[in-house]
């Protein structure tokens, strides 16, 4: 891989990239609407863990929502590089002229958007579900924080499951690694998203919004540094 | 024939001298604290460990980022034997800190702030010590290794002031830091005591993370011919 | 803080300090184990 000195030929790659990956995803949307399908039994799970009692169903919601997004992550960041894996397409990958760094950016956004897109369905039927009632302006901030939160799923994610993916046993060490470091991700968002769904009525919405993007930003930018050395030996 | 003794050995044995000390002072010398009585001396073990797994932790980050600068052997090795020995003191703090929760709370978990982040320090680190016993290629498996604990170490503050901000909506005690000046003295002690065991520890490590990387550099195959090679 | 006085916490604070003890024994047993046995393998 050539060092590319310009970011904008990095930028033009990595949106190359993200566009064979949403046509790819387009092309097999079975996984897609698998993944969904996942979703929505883990909604159901929790709320059979929970039982038929709608005040702790209601006050767990926005945990529920969450974990189902976390769950739901792990299977799709696992896909993003067993794709690539299973065709030896990574090697391919790598003999065009594509820097490290937009295949890390190009992969993460991607991987965003598929999370992203999940939100729809889940969020729907995780509100019918656990019995919460929404206005569409808290609905467009649960969307943001939804958002945030796959944002800060994939940036580690992306980097772990190009690592993983390489692995024997990705199906545990991936989740294994990814969930630890995620917990800012997970307590932020599950209070940012309750407060929304409830009202916040000390304000404390700011704090936690600050802190998911935060921990987007370090991560975004950390990993991104980082993922060119762990695909290093393919060059 | 005769064997140097190797320094760190020096430096294990004054720990372990001082730790005998220092509990001794701890246990039987130092007052009981105020409130808490007698059950405070479990801070003379718990405090320095909680000190010393961080400082490991820390060791580890400046060896991964050394390794991935110089790609030397020697680093990743240091790395490996600060992460397996900050994850020993790491499960033993969390031990002793659910301990003394019980005898002060009545509960074995009362999710205090720095018991719940050390949880997930733990499980953090653990993970990268599972990563490596999957990865056969050696050189991968440092890279890999080091990009993990530089990722997992920034998150430590971060989830230490989610877990802050996340208790404080829910009232709670939290550990007393005020320390008494007789404490100091077996507090001091036992600092330096687990201080000089962990690098005793790490070096020990560290060794046999090379003996490992010895044996696999033996049974790799020859590389082959590459570019200017009579095939190129 | 709780007033008064904890009373009898000598037994927490045996089973924390004999428990680092184990600990770090056990540890450094295995560390020394394994240095021996890839030695071992050297021969």
């Amino acid at each position: 891989m050539r060092p590319d000195p310009k970011g904008a030929g990095t930028v033009h790659q990595a949106w190359a990239l993200i566009r064979k990956d949403l046509l790819l995803e387009w092309r097999g949307r079975s996984r897609f609407l698998s993944v969904v399908l996942f979703g929505v039994v883990t909604l159901l799970l929790f709320s059979f863990a929970v039982g038929p009692d709608s005040v702790a169903l209601r006050a767990g919601a926005a945990g529920f929502l969450v974990l189902a997004l976390l769950l739901s992550s792990t299977l799709s960041l696992a896909e993003s590089f067993r794709l690539e894996q299973e065709q030896r397409a990574l090697e391919g990958l790598m003999l065009l002229p594509v820097s490290g760094t937009a295949l890390y950016y190009g992969k993460a956004i991607g991987s965003t958007l598929f999370l992203l897109l999940l939100a729809p369905i889940l969020t729907p039927v995780g509100l019918v579900l656990y019995a919460v009632e929404l206005e569409p302006l808290r609905l467009a901030g649960l969307m943001a924080v939804w958002l945030l939160a796959a944002a800060g799923l994939s940036a580690p994610g992306t980097l772990y499951a190009a690592m993983t993916s390489r692995l024997q046993s990705q199906d545990v060490l991936l989740p294994l690694l990814l969930f630890p470091l995620v917990v800012p991700v997970l307590m932020a968002s599950v209070k940012a998203a309750a407060l929304i769904l409830s009202g916040d009525p000390m304000s404390q919405l700011t704090s936690w919004v600050a802190l998911l993007i935060a921990f987007d930003v370090i991560y975004w930018t950390l990993c991104g540094l980082l993922f060119p050395h762990t695909i290093e030996e393919d060059l | 024939m005769t064997r140097r003794i190797h320094w760190s050995n020096w430096v294990g044995l004054a720990g372990l001298i001082l730790l005998l000390v220092g509990s001794a002072v701890g246990l039987f010398v130092a007052p009981p604290e105020r409130h808490m009585g007698d059950v405070q001396r479990i801070m003379y073990v718990h405090v320095p460990s909680a000190w010393v797994a961080m400082v490991c932790y820390t060791f580890a980050l400046v060896c991964a980022i050394a390794f991935l600068l110089q790609r030397t052997e020697r680093w990743d090795a240091r790395m490996t034997g600060a992460i397996e020995v900050g994850v020993v003191l790491n499960a033993l703090l969390l031990a002793q800190g659910m301990i003394w929760a019980r005898a002060t709370w009545g509960v074995w978990w009362d999710w205090d702030v720095r018991l719940t982040t050390s949880l997930v320090m733990l499980l953090l680190f653990a993970g990268i010590l599972a990563l490596r016993s999957f990865v056969e290629d050696p050189e991968r498996r440092a890279v890999w290794s080091a990009v993990t604990t530089i990722v997992a170490f920034v998150d430590v503050p971060l989830v230490y002031f989610c877990v802050r901000w996340w208790r404080s909506l829910h009232q709670i005690q939290s550990t007393p830091d005020t320390v008494d000046p007789a404490m100091v003295v077996p507090l001091r002690l036992n600092a330096f005591a687990f201080l000089f065991l962990a690098i005793w520890m790490i070096s020990r490590r560290a060794d046999i993370e090379r003996l490992i990387r010895r044996r696999e550099h033996v049974s790799e195959p020859p590389p082959l011919a590459i570019e200017g090679g009579p095939h190129a | 803080m709780p007033e008064g006085v904890i009373i009898g916490g000598w037994n927490y604070v045996i089973a924390a300090y004999s428990l680092t003890a184990v600990g770090l024994a056990a540890y450094a047993w295995s560390l020394a184990h394994r240095a021996r046995r890839r030695a071992d393998d050297e021969r």
